[in-house]
């Protein structure tokens, strides 16, 4: 029975890659993208207060590790999964605003202060939004 | 004039030390992702911790006996010790989750490392029980609090539709697993146990008598109804900024930002000092809660009151539940994600703890006149009855959910 085992699963393992199955479905990914647009959301939001110079540096700066860090490890997870053929460019178009978003946090934490950065920041983050909106739409067929 | 006025200062103390790390982290979130929708269900928790601890306080103030005395009383030492185990296991959680709560809140505001945070929170805890004594903890914490009205003011700032918040209040029911666990959430985290068994156990430390049921009346009918109208602030707000925009306040620095986008850096340091201020007294009631319990159930002298000398065994007890409390959170679980499984827990456990205060609320031969009327024992029974539903489908829908994952 033991000698059976490593050729099944040998079996096994060479049917799903010939499938093309990878190990992230459509309704992951779309939720993947979804939480994006949420951090994103929260990015511009986080970012406007800079913009008005109505927050506090302290804030914005924890805020925007803590998101940052959400957004650098929504790319990691998008990047290390292996996509079902069908939705890879939505993937690969996934990760690339995750890296965004990610840098944008990163802008806000250097410069927590800095009006000029926040509404800048502010707007890419709006578009950060819009694209993952976009993806997710793609996705579900559904408007975001 | 003198009895109106500590009358009024007890309301404003439960007022402000309402909310807890639980009813931040699950009313904002049941308003960016439900809007209003699940107002009524914090309206019912509130009404059920109104209901629940008007009788503890009842029952503290005519026997002289608090909740874990009553419970070992009527259930016997081996259900007891069930209602026991449970109950501190989410008293620990609890701890552990509000004193996370802090050691954020303070990296907020001062930007240094978070586990440096913990451990200075629970130093200042220890010093705050040390130099006051009870009613100074419990009054400065709940003055403190009273900045979370900024929440109030930002709902009316932002002018939500209030119609549409009105209709929040009706229940409605959704098929939804996520929904019914905030349905879950949102009721539970009104209604943890720990606060009442602090509440009660305040009584004794208070040395109230039957004197003093008028001012247990008002402090839970009207203390705890403007708390729950903070508490749907909170959703409120939530609702109209994050629900339009799809944000999912996974973070306890996420509630704050309501308030700034409404008053600017005045609004944010107003919600975070009262976020500090009602985590911080949380944190200390539910560690006392944890003590109180265990030293009651085991016939151990206790009390603030008593001092260290006196109740030493319930004051090292104390500062065990404390130091353990920090372990968990330097572990490095998200505080959120702690408050999250003690909010769920603590449900589960209710009915232990419930039941037995029921049951003497209503027992004439303990309470006398003061037992529970037909209009109390109603509610008491129903909201009894919703609790064992409750705690039935909470631990299901956690898992079903991924705890609140969806």
């Amino acid at each position: 029975m033991r000698r059976l085992v490593g050729p099944l699963v040998a079996c096994a393992v060479l049917a799903f890659a010939v499938s093309g199955c990878g190990d992230l479905s459509r309704g992951e990914l779309s939720r993947g993208v979804e939480s994006l647009g949420a951090i994103a959301a929260q990015g511009q939001l986080i970012a406007n207060g800079v913009a008005r110079d109505a927050t506090k540096s302290t804030y914005t700066r924890v805020m925007a590790k803590t998101m940052g860090d959400e957004a650098e490890h929504e790319a990691e997870k998008l990047a290390d999964a292996e996509p079902e053929e069908a939705v890879a460019p939505e993937r690969h178009a996934a990760v690339l605003v995750a890296e965004e978003i990610a840098d944008l946090y990163g802008q806000l934490q250097v410069f927590p202060g800095d009006e000029r950065h926040g509404a800048a920041v502010e707007k890419h983050m709006e578009e950060a939004k819009a694209k993952a909106d976009a993806i997710a739409e793609r996705l579900t067929g559904e408007e975001q | 004039m003198k009895g109106i006025l500590k009358i009024a200062l007890g309301i404003i103390a439960a007022l402000g030390g309402f909310l807890d790390i639980g009813d931040l982290v699950f009313n904002t979130q049941a308003g960016a992702l439900y809007r209003y929708d699940l107002l009524w269900a914090v309206a019912l928790g509130t009404f059920g911790i109104a209901i629940y601890a008007e009788m503890c306080g009842r029952v503290a103030a005519v026997t002289q006996r608090p909740v874990f005395d009553v419970i070992r009383m009527r259930l016997g030492f081996g259900p007891g010790l069930v209602a026991l185990i449970a109950s501190t296991l989410v008293n620990l959680l609890t701890v552990a989750a509000e004193l996370g709560g802090l050691a954020i809140i303070l990296t907020l505001l001062f930007d240094a490392p978070f586990s440096l945070f913990v451990v200075l929170a629970a130093i200042g805890i220890v010093i705050s029980v040390a130099l006051l004594p009870f009613g100074g903890i419990e009054r400065i914490f709940g003055y403190g609090g009273l900045m979370m009205l900024v929440f109030i003011a930002v709902a009316f700032h932002q002018g939500p539709d209030w119609g549409a918040v009105g209709k929040g209040f009706i229940p409605s029911f959704s098929g939804s697993p996520l929904y019914l666990y905030f349905v879950v959430g949102v009721f539970s985290a009104a209604l943890m146990p720990y606060e009442v068994h602090f509440y009660s156990s305040g009584a004794i430390e208070e040395g109230w008598t039957t004197k003093s049921l008028k001012e247990n009346r008002l402090n839970a009918a009207i203390g705890y109804a403007l708390g729950g109208v903070l508490a749907c602030a909170l959703v409120v707000v939530s609702g109209y900024l994050f629900h339009p925009l799809g944000v999912e306040p996974n973070d306890l620095g996420t509630v704050a930002l309501p308030a700034q986008g409404a008053f600017g850096e005045t609004g944010l340091l107003l919600a975070l000092g009262g976020m500090l201020f009602c985590v911080g007294g949380a944190a200390i009631d539910s560690s006392f809660s944890a003590s109180y319990n265990l030293a009651q159930f085991l016939g151990w002298e206790w009390g603030r009151y008593r001092g260290p000398k006196k109740a030493p065994r319930f004051t090292v007890s104390w500062l065990v539940f404390l130091f353990l409390g920090v372990l968990i959170v330097l572990t490095g679980i998200n505080p959120v994600d702690i408050t999250e499984y003690s909010v769920v827990f603590a449900v589960v456990a209710l009915p232990m703890t419930y039941l037995p205060i029921l049951m003497i609320a209503g027992d004439r031969s303990f309470m006398g006149e003061h037992a529970n009327g037909k209009v109390s024992a109603t509610l008491g029974w129903l909201y009894f009855a919703l609790i064992v539903v409750l705690a039935i489908v909470a631990i299901p829908l956690l898992l079903a959910t991924n705890g609140g994952g969806g």
